[in-house]
């Protein structure tokens, strides 16, 4: 069978599923009786398989086999969840995902066969099977002993029931009682189940099961079910149909001789005649059931999955960009529509009307770019998932006690900024967790919690989204990094005593300066800090570390929510023109020039009680000429977290919203310079990067 | 585009290359075609502060932000002057597109490979010389051979 059509759909639901094992297994460490997770395990291990076999990959079968089976043995309770078993299984899992980035690559799984996860596996059933074997087979034989009884005495019918086995009786028919076990390793019992009943329609009629028909199918049951049947045929034709179904183990029963003491009075001869009749009606109702079943199948099955999935497609990301191309295009010819009908204006001979449809078409171009910002957006949950996971793993690798706590996972971004994300956050958490946290016995004598704790939370701020790295463990040492770089040769002992602790701290970031005094698996290899700061700055965004030694840090990651277009403040610098992003302008204010006030030989102001630096656009940019004499100024007040600076412009243009472009390759462009635009009279205007003049 | 097919025809078995021959001072200067997306007429150009002296600055090629360098400044030549016969001459190498400006824009020339008498490099010699990989004799006079790549590439 040809199925590489189904190849990205089969990659895309394999991670899918293999994350949803991550992370349930994680729960079951932490709770090993959950009875719901280990359904769920065994849901996304069975699937799994399932989809590895119908594309032809065996090996991969192979191993979700074993490992479904250990699941299985978890969940019929013969085996308990221990931390072994966990590490095993997630080393099963880090093989599955191998064989899954191996078929993405190559098509083909590759050839390596996992052979000692797969004994590993083994073991832990055969081993587990050994030591409770003689406590299982006892076990068994109980509930085997009270299964006979229970299907020796009669269910509980309600009245209806027991008049419809009365009237089976009568007309000569045979009403049983049959308990149905299926087999203990059968994967999917209410498959099983459905199909016993569906084998039954032809022969009879159900009157009752227990548990439930839905409840069956929705695979509430144990291994065994008990149905009442009314039926022409004979008790060894039932039970052989119900055993012709694979997996089922027994079907044991009995008949119903006597009727129920409710039984209306009635001539047997009037029921033969009758009987025909009956039967021809049966058929129709049998039939009719059918259907009904059909139907409350589906419902349960709906709503047992009712974890609100949304209705999503599939969407290559490319036919996202082209759309997202072509939006920026519609924005830039809207740009200058709206330059055309200013110039026009002047003249007074363009009519309203032109300048309402105008603003109707803006109003479209902007809903427009919304919506398809939002079909770009992802919750940051697709990569945070992974952590909880891998701070176990480091926990046990570093042998220090850790947990991870998340916060704001539906946090949305930009999917572009989603996919490069993932590294730097993780670099984040493996320093936290390798530097930042001390081991227990540092950490008892500081008279902290043995184990320590390692937070991420992700809010919006904005037109920003705030992701905080946060531990509390030691702290950044100001004076070991400053011996470090001075014994590294970054900074002179000169330097270093004029260096504040702040832009200590900050030389963490430069590359290759790692302060761990062993190289580990986890870090120190100085490769971490500085590349964190370079991907999130080509991001757009930039990370800020706080600390205090001995209670622990916090790394900021402040994220641009969107990408390509922004709303913007145009303002005037000589003859060109520069645009600042509106998000990070708090006020504008027009300040007398009396009351520019010195602090340290700069300029700041005092704007109600908050003592704001000046910035100097023409100077910091080296805009040629001079502005004029004025008595005021005009100050464009922009913000950074609670930072805030005040930009001098000679004059506003007004709001408008742009399309970022890059400068290209070659040119070095000024980390205050974040990208350029097209405005409507078609010249190229510079955008300012607030964020680096606070 | 039937022109230089019809160029190519005549010319004879040997292996030619075609050249656009811009004049800078008073220099004639050659740029291989190959390297050579588009020409454009000088226009209005955004200076981006605080890059290299030798960037003019960024200009709008139909929807897109194309950095412009000035060849004289990299030469370490005078200054641009702006006429109307300065042009934009949009190079597309491989790692990106770049604007160069030049002074004037004079002619296609094919030369064979008889035409061209590679520079032999002296270390010593300024950088200048350092981006012309070679001399082209056109209908009797010389035309230096811009090593284009590495104009743009070598900060």
């Amino acid at each position: 069978m040809d199925v590489s059509q189904y190849l990205e759909i089969f990659i895309d639901e394999s991670n899918e599923h293999l994350q949803s094992l991550n992370d349930q297994i994680m729960i079951l460490e932490k709770e090993p009786e959950n009875e719901d997770t280990i359904n769920e395990i065994f849901r996304a291990a069975h699937s799994l398989k399932g989809m590895a076999g119908t594309m032809g990959y065996k090996r991969m079968q192979t191993l979700t086999h074993d490992m479904e089976n250990v699941f299985s043995e978890v969940r019929n309770g013969n085996m308990k969840v221990n931390s072994d078993l966990v590490d095993v299984l997630f080393q099963c899992l880090d093989a599955l995902e191998k064989y899954v980035s191996n078929i993405q690559q190559t098509q083909d799984e590759g050839t390596e066969d996992n052979e000692p996860i797969i004994k590993a596996l083994n073991a832990f059933i055969s081993g587990e099977k050994k030591q409770e074997a003689a406590k299982a087979e006892e076990k068994k034989e109980e509930p085997a002993q009270a299964a006979s009884d229970s299907a020796a005495s009669t269910i509980e019918l309600a009245d209806f029931e027991k008049n419809a086995v009365n009237e089976a009786i009568k007309k000569n028919m045979h009403a049983y009682q049959i308990k149905v076990s299926v087999d203990e390793n059968c994967i999917l019992k209410a498959a099983r189940a459905f199909l016993v009943f569906k084998n039954l329609e032809g022969h009879g009629d159900i009157v009752k099961s227990v548990p439930s028909v839905q409840d069956i199918e929705d695979e509430k049951f144990d291994f065994d079910f008990t149905i009442v049947i009314v039926t022409n045929e004979s008790y060894a034709d039932i039970s052989g149909i119900i055993k012709n179904v694979s997996e089922i183990k027994d079907a044991d029963g009995k008949e119903f001789t006597e009727l129920f003491p409710e039984e209306q009075p009635a001539k047997e001869e009037e029921v033969k005649e009758e009987k025909k009749a009956e039967e021809h009606a049966a058929k129709p109702a049998t039939q009719a059931q059918v259907p009904a079943t059909a139907s409350s199948k589906k419902a349960p099955a709906a709503g047992s999955k009712g974890k609100a999935v949304g209705r999503t497609v599939r969407v290559d990301i490319e036919k996202l960009d082209a759309l997202m191309n072509l939006v920026s295009e519609l924005i830039i010819a809207k740009n200058g529509l709206v330059s055309v009908s200013s110039e026009e204006n002047t003249d007074g001979s363009i009519g309203q009307k032109f300048n309402e449809q105008i603003e109707y078409l803006e109003t479209v171009t902007t809903n427009l770019h919304e919506s398809v910002m939002k079909v770009r957006m992802m919750p940051i949950e697709s990569v945070v998932s992974k952590f909880p996971r891998m701070i176990r793993d480091l926990s046990k690798k570093l042998d220090k006690k850790m947990e991870l706590y998340m916060s704001g996972e539906d946090t949305e971004l930009d999917r572009t900024v989603i996919d490069e994300i993932g590294d730097p956050l993780m670099h984040l958490l493996r320093n936290s967790a390798d530097h930042g946290l001390e081991s227990a016995e540092i950490r008892k004598e500081r008279g902290k919690d043995e184990v320590g704790s390692i937070f991420l939370d992700a809010y919006q701020d904005g037109n920003n989204v705030v992701i905080e790295v946060r531990d509390d463990g030691n702290g950044i040492d100001v004076a070991k990094v400053r011996d470090k770089a001075i014994s590294k040769g970054t900074i002179t002992a000169e330097q270093a005593e004029v260096m504040s602790d702040k832009e200590i701290i900050d030389l963490l970031f430069r590359p290759s300066f790692s302060t761990s005094e062993k190289v580990t698996e986890v870090s120190g290899r100085g490769v971490g800090l500085d590349v964190v700061k370079s991907k999130i700055e080509a991001l757009g965004g930039d990370v800020e570390v706080k600390t205090s030694y001995g209670e622990g840090s916090t790394f900021t990651i402040r994220l641009p929510l969107t990408l390509a277009i922004i709303q913007a403040l145009m303002v005037k610098l000589g003859d060109e023109k520069y645009a600042i992003s509106l998000a990070s302008i708090q006020t504008i204010e027009d300040i007398p020039v009396t009351d520019i006030k010195y602090v340290h030989a700069k300029e700041v102001i005092n704007l109600r009680g908050n003592v704001i630096p000046l910035v100097r656009l023409r100077n910091l940019l080296d805009v040629p000429g001079q502005p004029e004499e004025s008595e005021s100024i005009t100050v464009v007040i922009v913000s950074k977290g609670d930072k805030m600076a005040g930009l001098v412009v000679d004059s506003l243009i007004g709001q408008m919203e742009i399309v970022i472009k890059s400068l290209g390759k070659y040119i070095s462009i000024n980390k205050m310079i974040s990208g350029a635009t097209i405005l409507g009279d078609g010249s190229v205007a510079l955008i300012i990067d607030a964020n680096t003049l606070v | 585009m039937d022109e230089v097919k019809l160029l190519e025809n005549n010319s004879d078995s040997q292996e030619t290359v075609q050249y656009i021959v811009v004049k800078i001072g008073n220099e004639q200067y050659g740029i291989n075609i190959k390297y050579i997306d588009n020409i454009v007429r000088n226009q209005r150009i955004t200076r981006v502060p605080k890059s290299q002296k030798y960037f003019k600055g960024v200009i709008n090629l139909r929807g897109e932000v194309m950095p412009v360098m000035s060849i004289r400044l990299k030469l370490d030549l005078d200054d641009d002057e702006y006429t109307d016969k300065t042009r934009i001459i949009i190079i597309k190498i491989e790692s990106a597109t770049i604007g160069v400006i030049v002074d004037q824009v004079k002619e296609v020339v094919t030369l064979t490979e008889a035409d061209i008498e590679k520079v032999q490099h002296n270390p010593t010699s300024e950088n200048t010389t350092g981006f012309i990989s070679a001399i082209g004799k056109s209908k009797g006079e010389l035309i230096s051979l811009l090593d284009i790549v590495s104009l743009i590439e070598e900060g």
